[in-house]
């Protein structure tokens, strides 16, 4: 699930806006009621499912695939996010934490009718980490190829490279492929690659019914899904890429969309409340916004002078004054309604006196212009980048912003010596768990993604992160996580400014929708028409 | 005939040289971009080491003279490659987005000609009166208003207040098969006239919107061939021999002035056929534009390239039909 989205709007987003702040009103009338009820409901995507193959992406924008198509042996549900037994009906972890026992269900069906075995799975594993694409970096960290066996069909042994808590939290991201049917597809060791970019080998609650292969793809209900329905479901969704935001906001008012993604800006979710026909259902959301700064150059290697940053930025400014208290203040690097927040911190307020004294101890001073990156198309990220720049511009720090595609943006990241001085992101939620966000982010073991841009080090903070990836102890790696949440926060490597909400846009006959940090409300087998 | 042989030589003769400098220019240009195509494609949390191997294994560690090397002995093959991001064969991405950008093209080039060359010609014509002077406001308004603007105005005027067409998209359900995949014509070939009606509705404002530019350039170019004629002996000799206006300004007042007409609409043909990005994104039509856009915004080398191979034939095969049409409307260009 992708921190920084490439692509939100295509073009000019302000100029939308203000078109769109004049004619909308006028245009979301009681008169655009719906008359009867739709039997395909269509989900207006941001951006394009540019494959189906679920091996193949790791992001938000196209989780729908995997949610819907695939099924996996644990997964993610509600908000808090609850680990349930889904494809496996349960595990079991050896004394020395590196072996993970899964048994399956049995009665669980592919879209072709082939049983769901051990053997896909291992399959699974093995295409994953060879195609070395999606969610293979976060799996392949701790398994290795060929280390996974099925010795009998219900039973899967995982055995992991060295203790890792965060292996049961992960497991969700490997998605269940029909090995049989993709060994047939296989061109050259080719994984059957490009033949799954347009087709469907999974089990999950829904099946491929068409893909248009410029980018959208329609769904049926699969009757002999091993959860089974009870109640009402929709029998055909339709996901589609509709990449303009005004064109979404335009047709969820209009009534040709019956859902859409929750990363509309907050003032197009503001006029599609008056839309007659919208609801906007509300969930505090994992996603971090902060303002990285790269501690391994001068003067951000020197805490005092970090620490000034940190009071400079205008906290209330950015979550009352601009995003109209659309999010949550958040002080650490881990998200507040996480496991392992450490409750009672407040963190840092927007005080430039104390900027200033602690200006005054630091040992650098300003002597250049400094640079605050983000990713282009990312309103909000460019909106926290200017708020930083007045703090600063007040304690007399010159400051300019840098806005580059993510294309161009995200190899900086893999050195400390290109990484920008300051980077302003949000950190989704990869993983339900505070190492997604403090473990990547301030761990010098985890250099060299975007998450880590900071480039960080503490032994100590370093030796805490360790223990909390080998404990399998809940309540003692909550308490090692808050700890080294305090020690980050006193060493101010970075900004932390909100947790997100998720706004969720959909038809008011729509009911049933479940919102999950993971899958931001995408899983459709829980949805009808009312 | 003979003219149009040489034409056509030479025309031939001249893509060889071309598309080759276009395949040099193009992979120049997509490897001096600071982007890392490896990193986006291995995942926003893969390691140095994680993204090194996805570099080795799509061969972009290897000298760009090697990757050139292999990726022109493709083309020899004809295969444009394979797109790093969908992992299906570039030829067949652009040809699942062409009949949508040849369909959008083919209307919006309709609507422009039929509505720009007739009102150039009752501009010029009445050059200097009321409806003169409306017309060329018309025009200037045409180039200057921005056409994400024009396209929001006709969504919520047509779509969002009046309800008579459709928001987005390109109509029907799920993917098109059809013979040409030309969604107006596949639909009457299955006799599915209510299909075709709605082909032709979800097609209108994009359509339009792409066409009134196009429009107001065709208006000035027909306008200002007129006023050329027009003031010339050869208008004042037919109208002295007593030859109809109707006659005068239609059948031989026109045909000189179609020459600039007919080059401008051809290049303009050209320019749509390689995509209009933002007429597509804002309605939502699954054209070779946005396919572009997205491989230049993924760093997905081989798709940009073939794209650009793509809009380069396309040029070239348009600038022909532009020779042939002059020669025929121009006995200039035939006593050559």
């Amino acid at each position: 699930m992708t921190g920084p989205r490439a692509g939100l709007t295509r073009r000019g987003l302000l100029a939308s806006a203000a078109v769109l702040g004049v004619a909308l009103p006028d245009v979301a009338q009681p008169g655009a009621a719906r008359a009867e009820t739709p039997k395909l409901f269509v989900f207006a995507n941001s951006d394009r499912y540019d494959t189906l193959d679920p091996h193949q992406s790791f992001d938000v924008a196209r989780v729908a695939v995997r949610l819907n198509l695939y099924d996996n042996l644990y997964r993610w549900e509600d908000n808090p996010p609850q680990l349930k037994p889904w494809l496996a009906e349960s595990h079991t972890i050896s004394a020395d934490g590196l072996t993970y026992t899964f048994k399956l269900r049995s009665g669980a069906k592919f879209h072709d009718g082939a049983a769901v075995t051990a053997d896909d799975v291992v399959y699974s594993v093995e295409r994953l980490l060879g195609m070395g694409k999606g969610a293979a970096p976060l799996i392949g960290m701790m398994v290795e190829k060929g280390s996974t066996k099925s010795p009998d069909v219900a039973t899967v042994v995982f055995t992991i490279k060295r203790p890792a808590a965060i292996f049961l939290s992960a497991i969700p991201e490997l998605h269940i492929v029909n090995a049989e049917l993709l060994r047939a597809k296989e061109v050259n060791g080719d994984w059957a690659g490009p033949w799954l970019s347009s087709n469907d080998a999974g089990s999950g609650a829904y099946m491929l019914d068409s893909f248009d292969p410029v980018g959208n793809f329609r769904a049926k209900r699969f009757p002999d899904h091993f959860v089974g329905w009870q109640g009402n479901h929709l029998d055909d969704v339709e996901f589609r890429a509709v990449l303009d935001t005004s064109t979404i906001v335009l047709g969820m008012t209009r009534g040709d969309y019956s859902g859409t993604d929750g990363y509309l800006p907050f003032e197009q979710i503001e006029r599609l409340r008056r839309a007659p026909d919208v609801n906007i259902l509300e969930a505090e959301s994992m996603r971090l916004a902060a303002i990285q700064m790269n501690n391994s150059k001068s003067p951000f290697d020197d805490v005092h002078f970090r620490r000034a940053i940190a009071y400079a930025f205008d906290y209330d400014g950015m979550i009352s004054g601009i995003l109209h208290d659309s999010v949550v203040r958040n002080p650490v690097p881990i998200p507040n309604n996480c496991p392992g927040f450490p409750v009672g911190v407040t963190g840092y307020s927007f005080d430039l006196d104390k900027a200033r004294a602690e200006l005054k101890l630091a040992k650098s001073v300003p002597d250049r212009v400094y640079q605050i990156a983000f990713s282009s198309g990312q309103v909000t990220l460019q909106q926290q980048a200017e708020v930083l720049q007045n703090g600063l511009r007040q304690l007399g720090i010159k400051t300019e912003l840098k806005v580059l595609p993510w294309a161009s943006l995200q190899p900086l990241f893999r050195s400390a010596e290109t990484s920008p001085d300051f980077f302003s992101t949000i950190i989704s939620t990869y993983y339900p768990d505070p190492h997604n966000w403090i473990g990547e982010m301030y761990s010098s073991a985890a250099w060299g993604t975007f998450k880590s841009a900071a480039y960080y080090k503490n032994p100590e903070v370093d030796q805490l992160l360790a223990q909390g990836m080998a404990s399998t102890d809940p309540e003692a790696r909550w308490k090692i996580y808050a700890a080294a949440a305090r020690i980050v926060l006193n060493d101010s490597p970075g900004i932390f400014i909100y947790n997100t909400k998720w706004f969720g846009p959909y038809a008011k006959n729509v009911a049933g929708v479940r919102f999950s940090p993971i899958g931001n409300g995408m899983e459709m087998r829980w949805a009808s028409f009312a | 005939m003979k003219r149009l042989g040489v034409l056509a030589a030479s025309r031939l003769l001249w893509l060889v040289p071309t598309l080759c400098g276009l395949v040099l220019l193009t992979f120049a240009i997509a490897h001096v971009i600071p982007a890392d195509p490896a990193g986006l494609v291995a995942g926003d949390t893969a390691t140095p080491e994680q993204v090194a191997k996805i570099r080795h294994n799509l061969g972009l560690d290897r000298p760009l003279g090697d990757q050139l090397a292999a990726y022109v002995a493709e083309l020899v093959r004809g295969d444009l490659g394979t797109s790093l991001f969908t992992n299906r064969p570039i030829a067949e991405d652009l040809l699942n987005r062409l009949p949508a950008t040849l369909e959008l093209t083919g209307y919006a080039m309709l609507i422009a000609v039929l509505g720009g060359v007739p009102l150039g010609v009752v501009a010029g014509y009445r050059h200097g009166t009321v409806l003169d002077h409306l017309i060329r406001v018309g025009t200037v308004a045409g180039f200057a208003i921005a056409s994400f603007w024009l396209a929001l105005m006709l969504q919520l005027l047509f779509a969002m207040q009046l309800r008579w067409l459709p928001l987005a998209g390109r109509g029907g359900s799920g993917a098109l098969v059809g013979p040409t995949g030309l969604r107006t014509v596949d639909t009457l070939l299955c006799g599915d006239l209510a299909g075709c009606v709605d082909a032709l509705a979800h097609l209108a404002l994009p359509a339009l919107a792409l066409a009134l530019p196009i429009m107001a350039t065709l208006v000035r170019f027909a306008r200002a061939g007129m006023l050329d004629v027009l003031g010339g002996p050869s208008f004042a000799y037919q109208r002295a021999m007593g030859l109809p206006v109707r006659i005068s300004l239609w059948r031989y007042a026109l045909r000189h002035a179609l020459v600039a007409v007919v080059t401008q609409a051809g290049l303009s043909f050209g320019v749509m056929l390689a995509g209009s990005v933002v007429i597509e994104t804002i309605f939502d039509w699954p054209g070779v534009g946005n396919y572009a856009y997205e491989s230049i915004t993924h760093s997905d080398y081989p798709a940009v390239m073939g794209f650009v191979l793509w809009s380069g034939v396309a040029f070239i095969v348009i600038k022909f039909v532009i020779d042939v049409l002059l020669t025929l409307i121009d006995p200039r260009e035939r006593a050559r």
